[in-house]
């Protein structure tokens, strides 16, 4: 055995540390340094009702983000446009969150009126029966002002002409969004394409999105998150990136599978085409099973509302 | 005059400072705890205090964090290993004055701290809260209770270092380095880059302070209670090893779906699930520590709690590798079952293992019996069944959460149905503290009531000689 172990037991201990120290704390530093986006938080706009910069400290001050997070992921659908890691750059202390026993507050400005939000901070259960979110009426008007005024700057950076849109990845701003486009030789416009996209539509989507992509093939029976109703004219701002995102990576949180996984590029692209021609000017609903597309003959049996959505309570 | 001044603050006898930090620990404890149950009540009755900014959540929930990681569970640690360092070392410890001065140093930060963070006064980051003043002052203490603790090591009475000491020298090393740097006290560093350090820290506090130091005192402890020798040194050496290489990077596994570096998530990622080689083995030396003497378990309450302690850490490193990866944590994510796992490693494990020591620790630092068994039992029952209760209707209410989550359902629609959970949590929170107000009773009981001083233990003497 060596004379003194411990003299190299202690240098050892210390090595390990400086390196970790390095790997996780120092190099990120030096490596991870996004550039401001300008879909970033906005808190200089001029504004008489208050101070949305105080704002964001009596947040912190009062403990927000222990139950609200700020930052959107993939599969929070109806939290609005996803984060990037630049819209965080001026944000410290940071408020990301880890606990959502709230709803998330990235894009929560502009959701509700001024008022709500300050009747909702003095007195949740006023406006939210059955809300546990602790009430702040002890603050003072200042700080409510200014709290309220914060709220409804979460986000605004964020409000984007089309509401949702592919990742960068999909898109031609970054290298792997242009070799996605150079890759197609698939007109998306031409009725060619889309006459291919209806055959493929109708063997891998139609049980479930419907014959006329109405959300109403017979699966959509059994889903709890309806197929999306491609009528609607919600769509006709999507991109074909858009598109092709949705169909390669299906939708997180629903049975909508990924079918990047089954389908060749070019087939997916067949299928842009063909969910861009269809008539998206006048939203059609279903209201009734009779109106289900039934691909004859069907051996299902008619199900009464509660039997066929088990998890609406009945009511 | 000047000098009973002094004797009476700093004293200079034997095992004091391990006693007064054990005692301010508990007296920490009732507080913190108190206003964790009190949050937790709010959970289920959110009108109930009305008005009140000292009392609303959030700011209990602050004082609630810090005031049992850096009240409870540290001091109670500090106390311990004022008393295991020494006796391992057979000798004094270094310094018994700078020990009560440590001690009152800690006692005022954690005045501060209450004052502060129940008035909202944080830095805003979790774990992180108090204000810069307190934190130059625990880096103070930290430095000086480093201090004490390398030079009763370096004036030591035996030539090998029993793996204990390992632990705690290590944690004595790099834990003010992660507590300055977690700070972030004199740097603003961009929000991200200021979540990944911060989660550096947030994480560390538990990997390379509670659990390297309560490691330690599981090996302290075990073989002590059992009269047994330790299974196999070469396997508690694998053990210090891995968790001081493998524990440090994970941070970043709080925040794997926030937009920080795929790389930095990856590395935190695969070193969690590393994690698994050293907890394995820490255990595996425990256990068979543990063969043939399961039966003590039965009458031996101390070391009831330390083995309590020790089946919590085996569940709870199971569930960290579990919800660091990332198809789970995709779904688990921001869900009560994360609060459940924090409660399972700093009540199931850590404030155990502390109960443990303390009940051993105690009676030798005095020589007094403990006043009543009973009072152990009900206070063991209560702490045992209260977390068991918090920790299964907290990850019931997480896997609720988390369903509400993936399949988008509002949050008014799951935050009804996790009701009953909320009410379940606040009732285990009235367990545990009721159990925590029994053990102050006990000690208190114990210290000052009337008893006959029995035999000073053998290694009180040792100490004393
Ligand atoms: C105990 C956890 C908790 C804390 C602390 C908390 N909230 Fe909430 N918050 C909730 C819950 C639960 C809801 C959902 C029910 C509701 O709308 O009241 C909510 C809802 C909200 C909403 C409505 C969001 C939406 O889109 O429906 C806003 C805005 C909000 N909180 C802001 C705040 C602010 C600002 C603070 C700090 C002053 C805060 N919250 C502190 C739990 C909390
Ligand atoms: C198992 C049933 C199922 C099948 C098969 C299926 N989908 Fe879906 N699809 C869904 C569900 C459920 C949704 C989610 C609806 C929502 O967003 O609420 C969805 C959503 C979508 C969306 C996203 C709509 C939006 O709002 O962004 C597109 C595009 C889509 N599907 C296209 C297809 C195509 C093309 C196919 C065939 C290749 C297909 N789906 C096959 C169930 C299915």
């Amino acid at each position: 055995m060596n004379s003194n172990p411990y003299r190299i037991g202690s240098f050892a201990v210390f090595t390990t540390f400086i390196i970790i120290i390095f790997s996780t704390v120092l190099m990120p530093m030096v490596l991870f340094q996004p550039k401001p986006t300008d879909t970033r938080n906005n808190y200089n706009l001029e504004s008489s009702a208050g101070d949305a910069l105080r704002g964001r400290q009596i947040y912190v001050r009062e403990g927000c983000f222990y139950c609200h997070s700020q930052f959107t992921r993939l599969q929070d659908r109806g939290y609005g446009p996803l984060v990037k890691a630049g819209d965080f750059v001026y944000e410290a202390p940071h408020v990301l969150g880890t606990a959502r026993t709230g709803p998330d507050l990235t894009n929560e400005g502009g959701r509700f009126p001024s008022q709500w939000q300050k009747a909702h901070l003095i007195e949740p259960r006023s406006v939210k029966p059955g809300s546990i979110m602790p009430s702040f009426s002890y603050l003072n008007d200042r700080d409510m002002n200014d709290l309220v005024c914060y709220i409804q700057t979460l986000g605004n950076g964020r409000t984007v002409s089309a509401y949702v849109e592919a990742p960068d990845e999909y898109m031609p701003v970054t290298p792997s969004g242009q070799a996605l486009l150079a890759r197609r030789h698939v007109d998306t416009n031409s009725d060619a394409a889309s006459n291919a996209g209806r055959g493929i539509f109708t063997q891998n989507c139609a049980a479930c999105h419907g014959l006329e992509g109405w959300g109403n093939g017979p699966n959509s029976i059994t889903l709890e998150k309806k197929p999306a109703n491609f009528s609607r004219p919600f769509y006709k701002q999507y991109s074909d990136q858009m598109w092709f995102y949705r169909i390669s990576e299906g939708v997180p949180g629903t049975r909508m599978p990924r079918f990047g996984e089954t389908l060749t590029e070019e087939q997916r692209w067949y299928l842009v085409a063909y969910l861009k021609s269809l008539p998206q000017d006048k939203e059609v609903t279903i209201n009734s099973l009779a109106q289900l597309n039934k691909l004859t003959p069907t051996k299902l049996p008619v199900l009464t509302k509660q039997e066929w959505e088990p998890h609406s309570g009945g009511h | 005059m000047q000098s009973s001044f002094i004797d009476k603050f700093l004293s200079n006898e034997p095992g004091s400072a391990s006693r007064n930090f054990l005692l301010s620990a508990l007296w920490w404890s009732l507080w913190a705890m108190g206003a964790g149950l009190i949050a937790g009540i709010e959970f289920s009755a959110p009108d109930l205090i009305h008005n009140i900014p000292q009392l609303s959540m959030p700011h209990l929930r602050m004082w609630h964090v810090n005031g049992v990681a850096i009240g409870w569970l540290s001091m109670a640690y500090v106390g311990s290993i004022y008393y295991m360092v020494p006796s391992l070392c057979k000798n004094k410890l270094w310094s018994e004055r700078l020990g009560n001065f440590t001690m009152w140093a800690w006692n005022i930060v954690m005045i501060g701290a209450f004052a502060n963070l129940l008035n909202g006064n944080t830095e805003g980051r979790e774990y992180a809260e108090l204000p810069a003043l307190l934190d130059y002052m625990v880096v103070v203490a930290l430095i000086t209770i480093a201090i004490n603790v390398y030079g009763t090591v370096a004036t030591r009475n035996v030539k090998k270092l029993y793996v204990s000491l390992w632990y705690f020298l290590g944690s004595m090393f790099w834990f003010p380095l992660v507590y300055i740097i977690g700070q972030r006290t004199f740097v603003a560093l961009p929000g991200l880059n200021d979540g990944i350090v911060g989660w550096f820290y947030g994480h560390n506090i538990l990997g390379m302070w509670f659990t390297t130091m309560g490691v330690g005192m599981m090996y302290y402890l075990l073989p002590r209670l059992t009269k047994a020798p330790l299974y196999s040194h070469g396997l508690s050496m694998l053990g210090f090893w891995g968790i001081a290489l493998f524990y440090a990077p994970t941070g970043t596994h709080h925040i794997t779906q926030s937009p920080v570096p795929e790389w930095l998530k990856a590395i935190a990622i695969i070193s969690s699930v590393f994690l698994f080689v050293p907890v394995i083995t820490v255990l595996t030396n425990f256990f068979m520590t543990m063969k043939g003497k399961w039966g003590l378990v039965a009458s031996d309450m101390t070391l009831r709690f330390a083995i309590t302690s020790a089946g919590f850490y085996l569940i709870t490193c199971m569930q960290g590798p579990f919800q660091a990866t990332r198809w789970v944590n995709w779904y688990l994510h921001f869900s009560q079952w994360v609060v459940g796992h924090a409660h399972l490693a700093l009540l199931g494990t850590f404030s155990f293992i502390s109960t443990s020591a303390f009940y051993y620790v105690m009676p030798r630092l005095t020589g007094r019996d403990w006043y009543s068994m009973g009072l152990i039992r009900q206070h063991y029952w209560l702490k045992f069944l209260g977390f068991l209760l918090m920790m299964i209707s907290l990850t019931i209410a997480g896997l609720i959460q988390a369903a509400g989550w993936a399949f988008g359902m509002p949050v008014d629609q799951w935050s009804l149905q996790i009701r009953p959970y909320w009410f379940l949590r606040a009732i285990s929170g009235v367990m545990i503290v009721l159990g925590q107000f029994i053990f102050a009773y006990n000690v208190y009981k114990t210290l000052y009531g009337k008893q006959v001083e029995t035999k000073k233990s053998a290694s009180m003497e040792a100490i004393k000689a």
